[in-house]
């Protein structure tokens, strides 16, 4: 055990170490050449190990998932578009569609008012408050997802009327009178898949608070005081002044957010895994593959993904191209 | 972006330990603003307080009363017991599990942010043929679940024979996590003001000296939130750790935790006392990296 | 590993998924006769899926006998056992013996020449008078056996809360419509006849199954059982909409269950019975496998008592007397190289009728061999279940197990959450399941 210790502490700083010298090494041998290749040549070499690495480990996937959503369940023959045709045919698929839109169109934006009104509060607050704050807000992130689900399951939890009720919302319903109600079974306007992304609220405002949080505390002070000192309140300040100068962190962690709601899978697939109409297409997905071992429309399911981000992220550069002009 | 921005670049260049003034009247927060965050934070706190109490209550008391009865009826608390810690330090042989895990974590975090941090400086201040199409390739791919990589690196890894040894899930984190640490430190390294960046080069300093030393130290809130988040999901880890470790000697603390679950689920309790311990960690890593989130001190680490 | 297909199998990993068969596909061995790894030295590696305290009984009725042969065992236990032997025999890293949870995958292997046939290891003609009926069956392929079962689980159980059940007079059923009748009884006398829940997670849903396996058994017999795991009767049949019948009747009907049909899918299947135990019983009948009588599933001070709480009867035949086959399972002991003397040696201990008297007095442990000694079962509840899994016509094993994923973790579950919430009709249920039953 010992030794396995030593050995981790040696990885960090062989690995660090060994990633430095690689690049200083890289950076020494692109310098040798003449100043135009130096100068063509370097981003590639910035950007070749992490280009690596994803090669490896997601664009060779991807290039293979690509490849088996034309074909069949096995991926023994090409089947053309039927993975496509007939899942966008099944009424079950569309309605996934439906509810991933849902989340998609809620919890990216309600994370980031949460995690900015967070961030913003917290920091007016006295140091040590803030830090308390702060991670009271981040603790659900640190919890593994079993335990997540031991929780939820003290929240939501239904037992028969007259028996002992261990779930706080039905404990509240039927100490008010009322017979205890099945939360994670109510279709009615969608409730049920609201209840499941309260789940999901709680558990990632952290993330945004977080990176918003350092976005905030990097808007220069001296921006703030002219601001103060033209008279500006509060409100103005926060609007006027914070706001713009943390956008860009403002859209990363909504787009983070957002491709992250796109392939939600373990919440759903905890609580419900897609029964009472809350199934989403990452849990779909999920159970194409392992359930069914359907390759073929488990792969159509993540190429469609890959088209529908693609918006997003043409978005992405436009606000890119305008900051660098800015700038 | 705004022109506030672009006409007061951060004091981090210039004004190296810039002394920190009362610059938001820190701790003057409305009562109206204190009150909702106590507020939010209780809210938060509850779930997680409900499996800390019910980590310590008997199973039949947990399955048969909710938990906050132990606030109306005290004498359950004579019930109370760490039996559950116990038995999980017992079946799960948790130190050595704790050691894998950090084993695993720690290069798992840093050397993917090393990494990402000089991808994330070219596509932030370099211009080449491909930027635009290689940084759209990358982040797409964010929404490939990692399920579908599973198959084929595990088939690799065989023919490698590294399966089952903390370098196959290393190199599995660093593929993983590297598509969102280039794009948020890339997001980051942009909104940096170039003037810096500028005059460091008429000053004759090469792309490595900048990245390494302007660079690099004024994105230490954003390299700081990174790795808690790479460490978090690290050790939180079940699927590539159980795909590409396994049960063992190597396993790490979440697959120690999912083992005491059993068939049945009958393990459950156990599986709160272990979710406690092993979150310890991660809350630890948050409250040590707090302290580059304060503000200046972007500022006045340049010569770290 | 030498792949002849144009596409690559995808292997399916998951901590949560079994294996699909179809993953081995690939695996384009033509070794026969058992390929292990040719070990004859004395250490002998055995992997399992079993765990806490069923695993600890396991070892300890064998290590001690290893240890009298100078045989050393290394144990690899996992709770994924199915996705991490698929991945050794891939791998060509093969254990010497491995203890299969269900039949399917060991199966497959057999098929493929990976497992060497126990016929002349064991004493066939001993285990054929021994063996509790259909236990070899399971492990037999292609006339030969391959699989021994070494430990045994019954599901065809209703306990009941031994004192009120018995105060009240109720009798143990002999037939299924005269467990319908002491339904009616109770309810008539203003109690809950029945404690049912089916809410598992992600796996809610798999309860129902059971009972609808049951009632498919009972009615059907073993023979019409395995045509319709084999899907040559459909779920839109007369006989599964008969065990539907039955089911609709006990679950159902207004009275019957706990807390009624719409808390059915939401109770959670393991503290479900827990009502059984209180004083009046919240209900009088509990249809669950012999797990939930050890510790951790029913309350610990009913466990400490269970002789005097706890009493059971076998889920009653279809006609008083006639045919009747119990639904079980059981571990399944695949040896992989034919050469392998000391993993021969451990085999045939394990099929004698006496082994495992150690592991029986934890009482997590019920041996498959009809004539072992009773007395060995801790307490006179393991020994009713024994009895009544030894006393079967035959023993099924889970059928949803044995069907392909698409259904048995799919849509038979997902079917009959969606009958019993109400969200779906029986036809409509019945129809879904047969359409995703997967297409060669």
């Amino acid at each position: 055990m010992l030794i396995k210790s030593i050995n981790a502490v040696l990885a960090v700083v062989a690995g660090v170490g060994g990633a430095l010298v690689l690049f200083w090494v890289l950076n020494r041998l692109v310098g040798l050449l003449p100043g135009k290749w130096e100068d063509r040549l370097k981003p590639y070499v910035y950007i070749g190990p992490a280009f690596l690495a994803i090669s490896l480990y997601l664009i060779y996937p991807a290039i293979q998932t690509i490849h088996f959503s034309f074909a069949n369940a096995d991926s023994t023959a090409y089947v053309g578009l039927d993975n496509y045709t007939s899942l966008l045919g099944s009424a079950g698929f569309r309605s996934t569609l439906v509810n991933t839109l849902l989340w998609i169109v809620i919890v990216p934006a309600v994370t980031i008012l949460l995690g900015l009104g967070i961030a913003v509060l917290a920091d007016r607050l006295r140091p040590r408050a803030e830090k308390l704050a702060k991670t009271a807000v981040f603790m659900p992130m640190a919890i593994s997802a079993v335990g997540a689900g031991t929780i939820w399951r003290f929240v939501y939890a239904a037992n028969p009327p007259g028996e002992p009720q261990i779930g706080v919302q039905n404990a509240i319903v039927t100490a008010l009178g009322f017979d205890p109600v099945n939360w994670l079974q109510i279709t009615d306007f969608k409730f049920n898949s609201f209840e499941l992304m309260v789940m999901l609220l709680w558990a990632q405002v952290g993330f945004s608070m977080v990176l918003l949080s350092a976005a905030i505390k990097g808007v220069p002070a001296d921006t703030l005081e002219a601001a103060r000192i033209d008279g500006a309140n509060e409100r103005q300040i926060f609007l006027k002044v914070i706001v713009p100068q943390i956008r860009g962190t403002i859209i990363t962690v909504f787009v983070t957010v957002t491709i992250g709601v796109m392939k939600l899978f373990d919440i759903v697939y905890v609580m419900t895994n897609g029964d009472f109409d809350t199934n989403v297409i990452g849990v779909q997905f999920f159970n194409e593959l392992f359930t069914n071992f359907d390759n073929g429309k488990a792969a159509a399911i993540v190429v469609m993904l890959m088209i529908a981000i693609i918006p997003i992220m043409i978005y992405q550069v436009r606000h890119f191209r305008t900051e660098e002009a800015g700038r | 972006m705004s022109v506030t921005e672009r006409l007061a670049p951060r004091p981090a260049a210039h004004a190296p330990a810039a002394p920190r003034r009362a610059l938001r009247r820190q701790g003057e927060a409305s009562p109206v603003a204190k009150a909702t965050v106590v507020f939010v934070c209780t809210l938060w706190i509850i779930p997680t307080l409900g499996l800390l109490i019910t980590s310590f209550r008997t199973k039949d008391d947990a399955n048969t009363l909710g938990w906050w009865t132990v606030f109306t009826d005290p004498a359950s608390l004579a019930r109370f017991t760490t039996s559950a810690y116990g038995e999980v330090t017992a079946q799960a042989n948790l130190d050595q599990a704790f050691v894998n895990s950090f084993a695993i974590a720690l290069p798992a975090t840093f050397i993917p942010l090393l990494i990402a941090a000089f991808a994330a400086y070219a596509f932030a201040f370099m211009r080449f043929p491909g930027r635009n199409v290689l940084f759209i390739v990358i982040v797409s791919l964010l929404v490939v679940p990692n399920y579908v990589a599973l198959v084929p690196i595990l088939q690799l890894y065989g023919d490698f024979g590294i399966n089952g040894t903390f370098p196959a899930a290393w190199l599995a984190h660093i593929g993983f996590g590297m598509s969102l640490a280039i794009y948020i430190l890339r997001n980051y390294m942009a909104t940096l003001p170039k003037a810096v960046l500028e005059s460091a080069r008429i000053d004759g300093a090469t792309h490595f000296t900048m990245f390494w030393r302007l660079i690099m130290p004024m994105s230490v809130p954003a390299l700081a939130s990174f790795a808690i988040f790479q460490f978090l999901w690290v050790w939180n880890d079940l699927l590539v750790a159980l795909v590409f470790i396994g049960p063992g000697e190597n396993q790490p603390i979440t697959v120690a935790v999912q083992g005491l679950m059993g068939q049945q689920g009958q393990g459950w309790q156990l599986v709160t006392a272990g979710g406690f311990i092993s979150m310890v960690v991660p809350i630890l890593f948050f409250l040590s990296l707090q302290r580059f989130f304060v503000r200046g001190l972007t500022a006045g680490s340049v010569k770290g | 590993m030498r792949r002849t297909k144009f596409f690559t199998t995808l292997m399916p990993i998951t901590a949560v998924a079994l294996l699909a068969t179809g993953c081995l596909n690939d695996a384009g061995s033509t070794q026969s006769g058992g390929a292990g790894n040719g070990n004859t030295g004395n250490t002998v590696e055995i992997m399992t899926g079993m765990g806490g305290d069923l695993f600890n009984a396991v070892k300890a009725s064998l290590d001690p006998y290893a240890k009298e042969q100078g045989i050393t065992i290394k144990w690899s236990p996992s709770d994924n056992f199915n996705q991490l032997i698929v991945t050794r025999v891939q791998g060509n890293n093969l254990p010497d013996i491995a203890l299969f949870p269900q039949p399917g995958i060991m199966k497959d292997l057999a098929a493929k020449g990976k497992l060497a046939p126990l016929d002349d290891v064991l004493d066939m003609n001993a285990l054929k008078s021994s063996m509790t009926p259909g236990t070899l069956e399971a492990g037999t392929q292609d006339g030969k056996l391959y699989g021994l079962m070494m430990s045994m689980n019954v599901k065809s159980l209703v306990f009941y809360p031994k004192q009120a059940f018995e105060s009240a007079g109720y009798q143990a059923p002999k037939s299924i419509p005269e467990l319908l009748s002491l339904t009616d009884k109770i309810r008539s006398e203003g109690k809950t006849p029945w404690c049912l829940g089916i809410e598992s997670g992600p796996a809610t849903g798999w309860p129902a199954t059971d009972w609808m396996e049951e009632l498919v058994l009972k009615y059907g017999g073993p023979a019409k059982y395995d045509d319709w795991v084999a899907h040559k009767i459909n779920f839109d049949s007369p006989l599964v909409r008969q065990a539907a019948g039955t089911f609709e009747k006990i679950a159902f009907t207004e009275g019957n269950v706990l807390g009624g049909r719409k808390s059915i899918s939401s109770n959670n299947f393991g503290t479900a019975g827990n009502p059984m135990f209180r004083n009046p019983p919240g209900c009088f009948m509990f249809k669950q496998g012999n797990f939930v009588a050890a510790k951790g599933i029913f309350p610990d001070d009913v466990v400490a008592d269970i002789d005097n709480r706890v009493g059971v009867f076998g889920f009653p035949p279809a006609t008083a007397g006639g045919e009747n086959p119990v639904e079980g399972g059981g571990d399944l002991a695949g040896l992989f190289s034919k050469d392998n003397a000391a993993a021969k040696k451990l085999l045939q201990y394990m099929s004698t009728k006496d082994f495992g008297a150690a592991g029986a007095k934890t009482g997590a442990w019920m041996s498959p061999h009809k004539d072992f000694d009773l007395a060995n079962y801790p307490t006179n509840t393991i020994r009713d279940i024994a009895k009544i899994a030894y006393g079967s016509t035959s023993l099924a094993f889970d059928g949803s197990d044995a069907m392909p994923g698409a259904v048995g973790s799919g849509s038979f579950w997902k079917g009959m959450t969606g009958w019993i919430s109400g969200q779906q009709s029986l036809d409509q249920a019945l129809k879904t399941i047969d359409d995703s039953w997967p297409a060669s």
